[in-house]
């Protein structure tokens, strides 16, 4: 998101933190730049990880004669992003991973796409190319010398256990997803994914076009995300451009990611009633479901809300008379059923004390979103990096402390009511017929480079742009929410939980496939 | 479940009534472009061959090719050329031949 | 439509024959499993919710099943990802003849992806597609007529729209 804001007085900590990088840190705004050079990149490293609230939200590479390895970081307590920018010049960076497992799952795509590892040597796992991406399959960058070890890492079969295949055809409309299940009977005893089965290679695709036309693949690389992945890659690609989208278009956005939120998070609902078996309870979410997906379809033109953000501002004028007419009803249903479900024991007993992630876990791994907050991880980014109109209209943020199934559960549903609210109170900014939807003025230029980010239903979004003298992309990378909670997914399956948990740990982290293989 | 029995009945049923009754929702949905020849030129059929983000359009000679099977009805065509378009209106697209959903609009001459 | 398998089932001699047999096999009864070959979980989405309240396809005698040997018809989505492909081989040939197989969505059918070395840009070339069911993502309406139209319930609307304004249908 871009703020409009003027920027929040630092605390004594960040400055310290700064002045250890020299002269080298630019930007004022939200968003800090600063050079290290490999040789000092570990210290570096460990420097950020220990400033308090800092979390390592994005680790990418580009391509070049040197590969420049950027680190992005959320300073959440400073409500600044601090970006570090390290030319790779051999084929080897400093182990990130030891330092920050979050970035575990990036050093290995990263080996896939640019040919560089981490020095330490140890095996990486396949997560984005297909088995048979020999050294000619397109990538972002050079191949590297060797495949990934076929083997997911850190992998445990002893004694008992016993490892089986499942997927990545799986249940009837679900995703395809590959589990590796390793159980020594009942209990789940490991599970790991194979993540490469989608992998449309949308960052690829994207070189080389507009962000106006690559808008349409970014809302399709994740569709049940279309409003918080395409709100991140548009504000990065303002941020580069130094394009400031007027106000009603921020309002209608806010309205549209909130709206995202709600049908996502009553779509959970059904979900964990499907996996508990409770049919009627499916039903009741269901119909709240398609009542908030008709409310998108009457508001903005599109039940998923596609065809809403543009680069500037917003492309669809909003029906802010069926918004204030339609969604108490919807939302109505939702509440309903939610009552019911938290008053029906057989449920709620089957998500107590199930997939269970500890806080320390959720840091560790870099967890967004419910799955983070449910955990005690109060990090949102409405609130942590706030755009326009989040600052103005303060946001509660939904914070549970057990980590369990219900945890999340919980935080989904405080999170659909405070996301009526907003949209009740944000609505009014939104009015006003003959206020822009875009921007009056053009970019003020055409090359650069950006950061931008949303708090989709998932979590925090990400996407970084740059674009070349003529406007078009040559580097895009797109972190939906899902990138950083499928690691979690293996943690909160291996919590002594037995097979018919997984479907309802699944639900209740309401991620997609799609969000992590593109 | 009492609780949940009687809400269920006090809901009442939701269900479409589709196929034998048309559904009101149906209004609400994007739909695919139509196209107005009479406004069609080669110049604007060309446009919007390269507007069109799905590869649905394209022209060939005096005739604006539109492949409603690539269609994502995103409104982009409708966004370059509002007097040559309007929206459809159909959603009942389903084919029993891909050829089925190609369709060939013809653009004036001059 | 794959017409072999079953004793009472001889080649039929044209169209109307294999219509009419289409709709006496499955007009009342069908079972639906689906396959996503890359999509951006839209679909999926809406094609869950043809089970929910709003749209119920139980009460026209469609039910999905997970169990490929049970199933008659395959609702493909996505732009078929190449790395996929052995998979969605391996479901469509598990699944016992006669079988129909929908193509779902505008990946499916050949817009959003260009056929590249990540995706073949739809699932016609992979698969013999018998239905197909354009939309970004076909609503649960558009997806109850495909279904319908496939098992010969409902008469084919769209090859005779022009898409044209003047004066002419639609």
């Amino acid at each position: 998101m871009t703020a409009i804001q003027p920027s929040v007085a630092s605390r004594p900590g960040l400055n310290d933190l700064l002045t250890g990088f020299g002269p080298d840190a630019a930007g004022d705004g939200p968003v800090i730049t600063v050079r290290v050079p490999v040789a000092g990149l570990e210290a570096a490293v460990r420097r950020i990880a220990a400033h308090p609230g800092a979390r390592l939200a994005d680790v990418f590479a580009s391509a070049g004669g040197p590969v420049t390895l950027r680190l992005v970081w959320g300073l959440d307590a400073d409500r600044r992003y601090l970006i570090t920018e390290s030319l790779i010049d051999g084929d080897s960076y400093p182990s990130l991973s030891a330092i920050a497992p979050a970035a575990f799952a990036e050093e290995c795509e990263i080996y896939e796409q640019f040919g560089i590892r981490p020095a330490d040597g140890r095996p990486l796992n396949r997560v984005a190319l297909p088995p048979g991406a020999g050294p000619d399959w397109p990538r972002l960058g050079r191949a590297p010398a060797g495949p990934p070890a076929g083997v997911h890492a850190p992998h445990h079969v002893g004694g008992h256990a016993f490892e089986f295949p499942f997927g990545p055809v799986r249940q009837v409309a679900v995703e395809s997803l590959y589990y590796g299940l390793v159980t020594s009977g009942e209990e789940l005893v490991d599970l790991y994914l194979f993540t490469w089965h989608k992998h449309r290679g949308v960052e690829w695709r994207l070189r080389g076009l507009t962000p106006r036309d690559a808008l349409f693949q970014v809302e399709r690389t994740e569709g049940l995300g279309a409003v918080g992945n395409a709100w991140a890659f548009a504000a990065a690609a303002e941020a580069a451009l130094g394009l400031q989208p007027p106000p009603r278009a921020m309002a209608a956005r806010a309205i549209a990611l909130e709206l995202e939120r709600l049908y996502n998070h009553a779509a959970a609902t059904a979900a964990l009633c499907q996996s508990t078996g409770l049919v009627i309870g499916q039903a009741a979410a269901e119909i709240a479901l398609e009542r908030l997906l008709r409310v998108n379809a009457a508001v903005f033109g599109h039940r998923y809300l596609f065809g809403v953000v543009d680069i500037g501002g917003t492309r669809a004028e909003p029906d802010l008379a069926a918004l204030r007419s339609d969604l108490p009803g919807a939302y109505g249903e939702l509440k309903r059923a939610a009552d019911a479900l938290m008053s029906t024991n057989s449920f709620l007993d089957r998500l107590e004390a199930t997939g269970i992630l500890a806080e320390e876990a959720a840091r560790r791994l870099g967890l967004v979103g419910p799955v983070a907050r449910a955990t005690g991880l109060a990090a949102d980014t409405r609130a942590d990096h706030p755009a326009w109109p989040y600052g103005e209209f303060p946001l509660a943020v939904a914070v549970a402390d057990t980590g369990d199934v219900l945890a999340r559960f919980r935080v989904m549903l405080t999170e659909a009511a405070e996301s009526v609210r907003l949209i009740g109170e944000i609505g009014g900014a939104a009015a006003g017929p003959g206020l822009a939807l875009s921007p009056a003025a053009g970019p003020g230029r055409l090359a650069g480079s950006g950061l931008g980010w949303a708090e989709s239903s998932r979590g925090e979004s990400m996407a970084w742009v740059a674009l070349d003298g003529s406007g078009r992309i040559t580097r895009a990378r797109l972190r939906p929410a899902a990138v950083r909670n499928w690691r979690g997914f293996d943690d909160a399956c291996r919590s002594q939980n037995v097979f018919t948990d997984i479907p309802i740990i699944e639900a209740s982290f309401w991620l997609t496939v799609a969000g992590t293989s593109r | 479940m009492p609780l949940w029995t009687l809400r269920g009945l006090r809901r009442g049923v939701v269900t479409t009534r589709y196929p034998a009754r048309p559904d009101p929702s149906a209004g609400l949905l994007p739909t695919p472009p139509a196209f107005r020849p009479g406004a069609l030129t080669r110049d604007l059929a060309e446009r919007l061959a390269t507007v069109c983000p799905s590869r649905a359009l394209a022209r060939d000679g005096d005739v604006l090719v539109f492949d409603a099977g690539a269609c994502t009805a995103c409104g982009r065509c409708r966004a370059e050329a509002p007097e040559a378009t309007a929206s459809s209106g159909e959603f009942e697209l389903a084919a029993t031949a891909r050829a089925h959903l190609i369709k060939r609009i013809p653009v004036r001459p001059a | 439509m794959t017409g072999q398998g079953t004793t009472d089932l001889t080649v039929p001699e044209n169209a109307e024959e294999l219509r009419r047999t289409v709709t006496r096999l499955f007009g009342r009864s069908l079972h639906i499993r689906t396959l996503d070959t890359g999509s951006c979980a839209a679909c999926e989405q809406e094609i869950r919710l043809l089970a929910a309240p709003h749209y119920d396809l139980n009460r026209l005698g469609f039910f999905f099943t997970p169990a490929p040997r049970h199933a008659d018809l395959l609702m493909v989505t996505g732009p078929m990802v190449r790395a996929f492909e052995d998979a969605a081989r391996k479901t469509y040939d598990a699944i016992p003849d006669p079988k129909i197989v929908v193509a779902t969505g505008a990946c499916a059918l050949g817009g959003v992806y260009q056929p590249d070395a990540f995706t073949h840009g739809g699932v016609g070339g992979t698969l013999p597609v018998d239905v197909w069911i354009p939309g970004c993502p076909p609503s649960p309406l558009a997806l109850l007529q495909g279904l319908l139209v496939a098992v010969g319930r409902l008469a084919e609307k769209v090859k005779s729209l022009d898409f044209s304004l003047n004066g002419t249908p639609t």
